[in-house]
């Protein structure tokens, strides 16, 4: 294959390249192309009271334009240099999202860091830099390193930024950077079981809240153990931690929670505890999920969206908006095109040979897997509110060009590779 | 299995659990779901169903009904131009109150919803407000129903007036009725007594509501109920003659009441001091009831059927009646009076000092002797004396149609045991009684429908405000000598040149009646007057005014009682 390299100067070089072939990927093209119709049209009814060009509809259009822009430029960056320099990105990454500690608070919150008029999430894009660093790091392995080293160093490296994350506070992307590298490392082919046991522990503070869910998760953990770990002398104090663990969650919960974050947790419990504080918005949500029914209310026509009871309607609940409009139709169509959007990367994850491209489309997927499951699963009460938006579907103009980014750099990938 | 199908596999396994999760809300819960979406946008707004009119006997509006408006802003729409100086001054709430109130409004999740300012505010209020709608984003008025009194008959006691529901537990009369927080109803006097004609039935709408608790228009779905309006009271009062008579009593206390005596029916009712209905717009703001109610005058009273006074000489019919009825003493009986009788140690005067010289019944009618009443009533038994009161209707309750009627006393035989033990009074107590002083007590409803009785020779009915009404019949049975004579000797006493009712006679008319002077412990005595008009044989209107302190019957309340006959002469026919 002739590759044309472009000779203006090094790091050009280094940067961008003549893509071998520009090929749309429509397995994984065509759910975006629905799944923004439908965002869209729901918009464009969420928005009705707001004049043309300061709607949310007109705006995320001009968002979804820009983001296909980006999307074909994408197409000339030379994938490699992100290998290559992972770690200086990486930290980048950690330096930016400190950085925001000096910045001023708003609304309750240091995402932002602000230069002048602009200002920008640098945990946004770091989502995608934390993917090339684990992918690289997992494609260096050579077999030459202890498989339990790897997987705490991997760990470790999205942990210190999760924790930064978290301490901004922003639980929703921390929950992000220390999911993907989860499935990052089980595509590298570390054991299930090692996994397990870095997760068990998670499980076990969350299980403690309740004695019988805690009692029936020890049941299950001694049964793994029993099964994957031949060494009594490991099995014992594995045990003995994840108890550990349980008794130490009250202190967890009271010491490194923040109150709205424990407010969220409690309320996930039990929305009723406080339906016009906290437990307020999932409520309203799963009224207007449940309301819906089949066939939905008809676009526009949902009363609970347009008499505004469900709250930040067209962000974090749209979900519910389109539940709502749009009935279980509308969400079998959410669930079955992102179905086949992340099939279809994980089909290419599995045929590309090269480590680092396959790890990160993996790394790619879990990306939208998490936020969308995260969404949805916090509109009908099965996860807490995390303000996690949904991909291509809510509204906000850098969420939907980071979607897209990744969308370009996978179709890049495979592109290069296939 | 190659890798990549285990995360599908996976993959497809959480995408399943979410699948259905939402299937068991949109499916399985869907009718709960859809019934809590309902309860939280649709409105059930009740429309006021406007209440009937009160008329008086010619058609006259008495009472109508008026829009009055809450006045209320939606904090977010109020902006820097917001004067709050002049809605200060065209409602009374002080600036400074209504700049917190606002500032507190904007400050909360509320701020779309209306916080009410000043309730109750008038038509012209609300359009001097409403001309200034550029100064004053925001404000917003709600109807509230209140009723207006458009004729200058006040009639303010028969009326009544109306009350908000604050507490459902509190003293609704009507609890058969549906009512609800912030209803009106009846509270005294005919809306009271009439609330389930008055009333009608409030209809309801469906509105879409948001959140914030902006109207989004009809629900469709639900068309709701239309009011109905109450239906239209008309009352037997003449209200020209009422007014007359308000205006006669102005300055002065004590009651009227006009009766057409064949039917019952009330032509005025007057009780004095009064209030004025006019005087507040919607119900009874607290301060001024307090107002009323600390009175010393007592204008909260309603004298005419809550009065309790003496009846005084026009009590002296009853012995007399008694005498013709049962034969007791013939025409030629006669007494002399010199001014004073003497009982036992005791001495009782004639109101005329010099006394009457000798006189007959009727002359002792006409001439208000006391002295021979003192001397008939020791001829009399005292149980049918007090047998003859209660013919006459005195001491049990007359039965109009308005609320708290008292029932007055005519004293017993067992009752005076009761209160003076059976040694403590005698003949003297009967003395005081027989002239209409002592224990008795009567109400002015209850001599005017005396009145009733005489001039219609015992075939009245219950007195009543509702034209038109089934009023109960009364017949007295009395032999017709024993009525000639209670007509002939009212005759006399407006007719006869020494008649102490001189001052009611009305040339061309025939005038019949009766004075009384009401002793009175806490000063000048009350004056009575009851009578009625003849007019072609039929007796047209019977009366009973009590003027206060008016002195002696054959002043005040005989004067007053000129007037009226005066009027009915040219006015009322049946």
């Amino acid at each position: 294959m002739l590759r044309k390299t472009l000779v203006y100067n090094n790091i050009l070089n280094k940067i961008f390249q003549v893509p071998d072939k520009i090929v749309f990927r429509w397995g994984i093209l065509f759910p975006v192309l629905i799944l923004m119709c439908i965002s869209l049209i729901t918009l464009k009814y969420t928005s009705v009271n707001s004049s043309f060009f300061s709607s949310t509809f007109t705006k995320q259009i001009v968002w979804f334009g820009l983001g296909s822009f980006v999307f074909v430029l994408a197409q000339w960056i030379r994938i490699q240099y992100f290998q290559e320099y992972a770690f200086h990105f990486y930290g980048i990454l950690i330096i930016f999202i400190a950085i925001t500690y000096i910045m001023p608070v708003i609304g309750g919150s240091q995402r932002w860091v602000i230069v002048g008029p602009f200002s920008f999430q640098p945990s946004e894009v770091g989502k995608l830099l934390l993917v090339f660093v684990i992918a690289r790091v997992l494609a260096d392995q050579k077999g030459n390193m202890n498989e339990i080293k790897l997987l705490l160093l991997i760990l470790f490296m999205a942990l210190v930024p999760a924790l930064i994350v978290f301490k901004q506070p922003d639980f929703g992307t921390a929950i992000v950077y220390g999911f993907i590298a989860l499935p990052m490392l089980y595509w590298s082919g570390i054991r299930s079981y090692y996994l397990f046991s870095v997760i068990a522990p998670i499980i076990s503070i969350i299980s403690a809240f309740n004695i019988y869910i805690f009692s029936i998760w020890m049941g299950v953990l001694v049964m793994v153990i029993y099964f994957n770990q031949p060494k009594i002398t490991m099995g014992v104090p594995q045990f003995i931690t994840n108890i550990g663990c349980g008794i130490l969650s009250p202190f967890i919960w009271n010491n490194f929670l923040y109150s709205h974050q424990k407010e969220r947790i409690l309320t996930l419990l039990n929305p009723m505890r406080d339906p016009h504080g906290a437990g307020y918005q999932v409520i309203q949500s799963i009224i207007a999920i449940g309301s819906g029914g089949i066939w939905g209310k008809g676009i526009g026509k949902g009363t609970q969206t347009q008499l505004r009871y469900l709250p930040v309607r067209d962000t974090d609940f749209i979900v519910s908006v389109i539940g709502e409009e749009m009935g279980l139709l509308g969400i079998a169509v959410i669930l079955g095109v992102f179905f086949t959007m992340l099939y279809w990367m994980i089909v290419y994850a599995g045929i590309i040979s090269n480590k680092f491209s396959s790890l990160t489309l993996i790394g790619f997927a879990s990306i939208l897997f998490i936020h969308l499951i995260v969404n949805m699963g916090m509109t009908v009460g099965l996860l807490p509110v995390t303000g996690l938006p949904a991909p291509f579907l809510s509204y906000g103009g850098s969420f939907l060009l980071s979607c897209m980014l990744i969308l370009a750099l996978s179709t890049n990938i495979v592109n290069h590779h296939i | 299995m190659p890798k990549f199908k285990k995360v599908q596999l996976v993959l497809a396994g959480i995408f399943t659990i979410l699948f259905f999760r939402f299937y068991h809300l949109q499916i399985y819960q869907h009718s709960k779901y859809e019934e809590k979406a309902g309860n939280n946008s649709v409105r059930k707004i009740s429309i006021h169903a406007p209440r009937g009119i009160i008329y008086d006997r010619n058609g006259i509006p008495i009472v109508d009904n008026r829009q009055i408006y809450d006045l209320a802003v939606i904090p977010f729409d109020v902006t820097s131009q917001f004067d709050y100086q002049m809605v200060s001054k065209q409602t009374g709430v002080s600036s400074s109150e209504l700049q917190e109130k606002i500032t507190r409004g904007k400050e909360s999740f509320h701020r779309f919803r209306p916080v009410p300012i000043k309730r109750h505010i008038d038509f012209e209020t609300r359009s001097h407000l409403e001309e200034n709608k550029l100064s004053l984003p925001g404000t917003i008025f709600s109807e509230f129903p209140a009723r207006t009194y458009p004729d200058k008959a006040k009639l303010t006691h028969v009326l009544g007036y109306l009350r908000v529901v604050m507490d459902m537990t509190a003293s609704i009369p009507n609890q058969g009725l549906e009512y609800k927080l912030g209803d009106v109803f009846g509270f005294s006097g005919i809306e009271r007594i009439y609330e389930s004609i008055l009333r009608g039935n409030d209809g309801t709408e469906f509105r879409l509501v948001d959140i914030y608790g902006i109207d989004h228009g009809v629900y469709q779905d639900n068309p709701g109920q239309q009011p109905v309006p109450g239906k239209a009271l008309h009352l037997s009062i003449d209200s020209k003659l009422q007014s007359l008579i308000e205006d006669l009593f102005s300055g002065k206390k004590g009651a009227a009441i006009c009766m057409m005596p064949t039917s019952g029916e009330v032509l005025a009712f007057v009780s004095a001091p009064d209030y004025d209905l006019n005087s507040f717009a919607g119900p009874v703001p607290i301060e001024l009831w307090e107002g009323w109610n600390s009175d010393p005058e007592k204008p909260l009273i309603n004298r005419g059927i809550q009065g309790l006074y003496p009846p005084g000489s026009t009590f002296k019919l009853l012995a007399a009646a008694l005498a013709k009825e049962d034969g007791v003493v013939d025409k030629n009986w006669t007494v002399n009076c010199n001014g004073v009788y003497t009982l036992g140690d005791r001495d009782f005067h004639c109101w005329n000092d010099a006394g009457h010289g000798t006189v007959n019944m009727d002359e002792a009618i006409y001439q208000s002797c006391n002295i021979y009443f003192y001397q008939l009533i020791q001829k009399l038994s005292y149980k049918n004396w007090t047998g003859m009161a209660e013919k006459f209707k005195f001491g049990v309750s007359s039965g109009i149609d308005l609320l708290g009627e008292k029932r007055g006393l005519v004293p017993g035989r067992s009752y005076m045991n009761r209160k003076y033990g059976k040694w403590g009074w005698a003949t003297g107590n009967l003395l005081t009684f027989v002239i209409g002083q002592g224990d008795v007590l009567v109400t002015p409803v209850q001599v005017a429908q005396m009145m009733n009785i005489i001039a219609t020779r015992g075939n009245t009915k219950t007195p009543h405000l509702l034209l038109d009404s089934p009023a109960e019949k009364i017949s007295v049975s009395l032999k017709p000598l024993t009525w000639d004579f209670l007509q002939q000797s009212t005759w006399d006493v407006v007719n006869h040149k020494e008649g102490t009712g001189k001052a009611a006679k009305v040339i061309g008319s025939e005038v019949h009646g009766k004075t009384g002077t009401a002793q009175n412990p806490h000063g000048e005595d009350h004056s009575w007057f009851a009578g009625y008009l003849v007019k072609d044989n039929i007796p047209i209107l019977s009366l009973a005014v009590l003027v206060e302190h008016g002195g002696k019957g054959s002043v005040e309340a005989a004067i007053i009682s000129h007037e009226i006959f005066k009027y009915a002469q040219k006015n009322v026919s049946l």
